[in-house]
């Protein structure tokens, strides 16, 4: 018993280690105004990383990767509850070959699909911007799908048909409980597609050509270059740290919903 | 509240040229009855509530509420609600909201549904619960609520499916205390589905025994009890005794003897069937009949023996002896058998034998 929670422990303790660490030089990087090897400490501390950061735009590129983020969650996450309420209701003939088809976007090399699409998309006219959110769409699809699934398999229809019963409408039925019973398992599945469009990198650059320019594009060519780690490290830490907060916030519903 | 249910003729098949989960079934629900229809499990029993409650819809027949046919009509249009084995409280939501969901709906103002929560609430027992969250009840107090949350819907019908089995045997009776007193209170119409006997006896006035999707017989309890139309229901009620013979001039001829029915058989074949609490051990000059004792097995206070009567066709009868009367294998005893206890019924089909002996394996 005391041995296997002093090995829980020892456990949790390895992980936070492992997932922690690599932000440590990132941390102290964001704040050094120099830091020359072999030094173990910044010689000298200061926000110059920040202002560069400011100065290369960050602001704007958060603000287009979190509305990228957003638009990709709003669409993905809706279509997967739909594909995941559809792969568990037994109406589909074939459930586990649409569920491989809308897997299929994950065993693609992303960069091929794109660089495809990217050439249809071009030949439509279709926005870069609308192409952007929908080839992204289509990429975070598999998750969404994958969460729901489970969220629905999981979820006791016979609810529902207790609450037709009381008199609830079938969308009632959807808004007064399977809505929220299902809440965890959406916020989930939504956090997934947001990082799809808040972290893409390959589509991103393919179907923008370069004029649109997100946080990864930012912290890609600003990690390109030389002599400037510690806008690196500020770019990086500020494309790390709000989905970790997302995060948190999730987190706490599942909670809230398992209490 | 209460309304007046028809089925008639209901069937309904699952899968084509499957053998139909409910087949042809007739049965009226007055209203402020109870109506249960006992079965076991697979006789199609759950399929009768799902029909009438619009969450399946019949191959074949109708669901006549007040007259009025209810074709078409989505299960929120049914003036039903039922309560089902599992309590399926909303997890999300407290007590008071649950058994408020169907006021809810209906749009009244928040005030109204809350009393009218607290009311069904002290009505199972429950006042001061409303503040709970869902998931904090026990598994009885969680059936109470589901219960009132029914209740609270005012339904004209009230459809229950095995509510009480998932139960112990004490919560069990309990439940059954409450229900026959809301039944006073409130005189609604429930039609309830069981596979348990002792239930169906406890709360029905009137009692359909369903097998394989067919409608056996129907009546009061103690009808079924004492006159089963077949071995089937026999069976089901906890019959036992089951002895072949023949039936001849009002009379049924058997290892048992020559012994005389209380009501016109058909000739022929036949089965005797008796309950085992009819049967008592006598002396030998008084008895129906003489066996040995094979088996003895204890039932609190009484005891279940096992008389193994010789002949052509050896039978054996089953006793229920009142508390302080001890038989031992191997005694020679007496039999006696009241005329009103002999019930004799057709042999089964013998396609239904070797079914059920298949249904064993």
């Amino acid at each position: 018993m005391l041995v296997s929670r002093l090995g829980s422990r020892l456990g949790r303790g390895a992980l936070a280690v492992w997932l922690v660490l690599p932000l440590v030089p990132l941390l102290l990087w964001a704040a050094a105004d120099r830091w020359s090897a072999p030094a173990l400490l910044p010689q000298a501390w200061g926000t110059t990383g920040l202002a560069e950061a400011r100065a290369a735009g960050a602001g704007p590129a958060a603000v287009r990767s979190a509305v990228l983020g957003t638009a990709v969650a709003l669409l993905a996450t809706p279509l997967g509850a739909l594909a995941g309420r559809a792969l568990t209701s037994g109406a589909l003939r074939a459930p586990g070959l649409v569920f491989g088809v809308l897997l299929s976007p994950l065993v693609l090399p992303p960069f091929a699909v794109a660089l495809g699409l990217d050439v249809l998309l071009l030949r439509l006219r279709v926005p870069a911007e609308v192409g952007l959110v929908l080839l992204l769409t289509v990429a975070a699809i598999p998750y969404t799908t994958v969460v729901m699934r489970a969220a629905y398999a999981a979820h006791d229809r016979h609810h529902d048909e207790e609450a037709r019963l009381l008199g609830a409408s079938a969308w009632r039925v959807v808004r007064s409980v399977q809505l929220p019973l299902l809440a965890p398992a959406i916020a989930g599945a939504a956090f997934l597609a947001f990082l799809v469009g808040w972290s893409d990198y390959v589509v991103t650059l393919l179907v923008g050509g370069g004029r649109l320019v997100t946080l990864p594009l930012l912290v890609g060519a600003a990690a390109s270059a030389t002599g400037n780690d510690a806008q690196v490290a500020v770019l990086a830490l500020s494309a790390v740290l709000p989905p970790v907060a997302l995060l948190v916030v999730i987190g706490s519903i599942g909670r809230r919903a398992r209490r | 509240m209460s309304g007046s249910l028809q089925l008639t003729g209901l069937t309904r098949v699952h899968t084509a040229g499957a053998a139909p989960a409910l087949d042809d079934l007739t049965l009226a629900v007055p209203a402020g009855s109870c109506v249960a229809v006992l079965g076991p499990s697979g006789s199609g029993k759950s399929t009768v509530l799902r029909l009438t409650a619009g969450l399946d819809t019949p191959t074949r027949g109708s669901v006549h509420l007040d007259g009025r046919d209810l074709a078409g009509v989505v299960p929120e249009r049914r003036g039903m609600a039922m309560v089902f084995q599992r309590p399926l409280l909303f997890p999300h939501l407290s007590v008071r909201d649950n058994v408020g969901f169907a006021d809810r709906v209906r749009g009244l103002p928040r005030r109204q549904v809350r009393e009218s929560a607290e009311r069904y609430l002290e009505l199972v027992q429950l006042g001061g619960f409303g503040h709970r969250p869902a998931r904090a009840l026990s598994g009885g107090q969680a059936q109470r609520v589901a219960l009132a949350r029914a209740l609270a819907a005012e339904p004209r019908v009230l459809l229950l499916d095995e509510p009480f089995s998932a139960l112990d045997t004490g919560l069990r009776q309990e439940m059954h205390e409450l229900l026959a007193d809301l039944r006073l209170r409130l005189a609604p119409t429930v039609l309830l589905v069981t596979h348990d006997p002792a239930e169906a006896d406890a709360l029905a006035d009137t009692v359909a025994v369903l097998d394989a999707g067919r409608l056996q017989q129907l009546g009061p309890m103690r009808e079924l009890y004492t006159r089963p139309r077949s071995l089937a229901v026999s069976r089901l009620l906890g019959g036992r005794t089951e002895v072949p013979g023949t039936v001849a001039g009002g009379r049924h001829r058997s290892a048992l003897g020559d012994l005389e029915l209380p009501a016109p058989a058909a000739e022929g074949r036949g089965v005797l069937v008796v309950r085992p609490e009819a049967v008592t051990l006598v002396a030998a000059a008084d008895a129906d009949a003489r066996g040995t004792v094979v088996q003895v097995r204890r039932r609190g206070l009484r005891s279940l023996v096992t008389v193994e009567v010789a002949g052509a066709e050896p039978a054996a009868v089953d006793a229920e002896l009142p508390p302080g009367q001890e038989a031992v294998v191997g005694a020679e005893v007496g039999l006696r058998i009241p005329l009103g206890a002999r019930c004799v019924v057709p042999l089964a089909d013998p396609r239904e034998v070797a079914s059920a002996h298949d249904g064993q394996r």
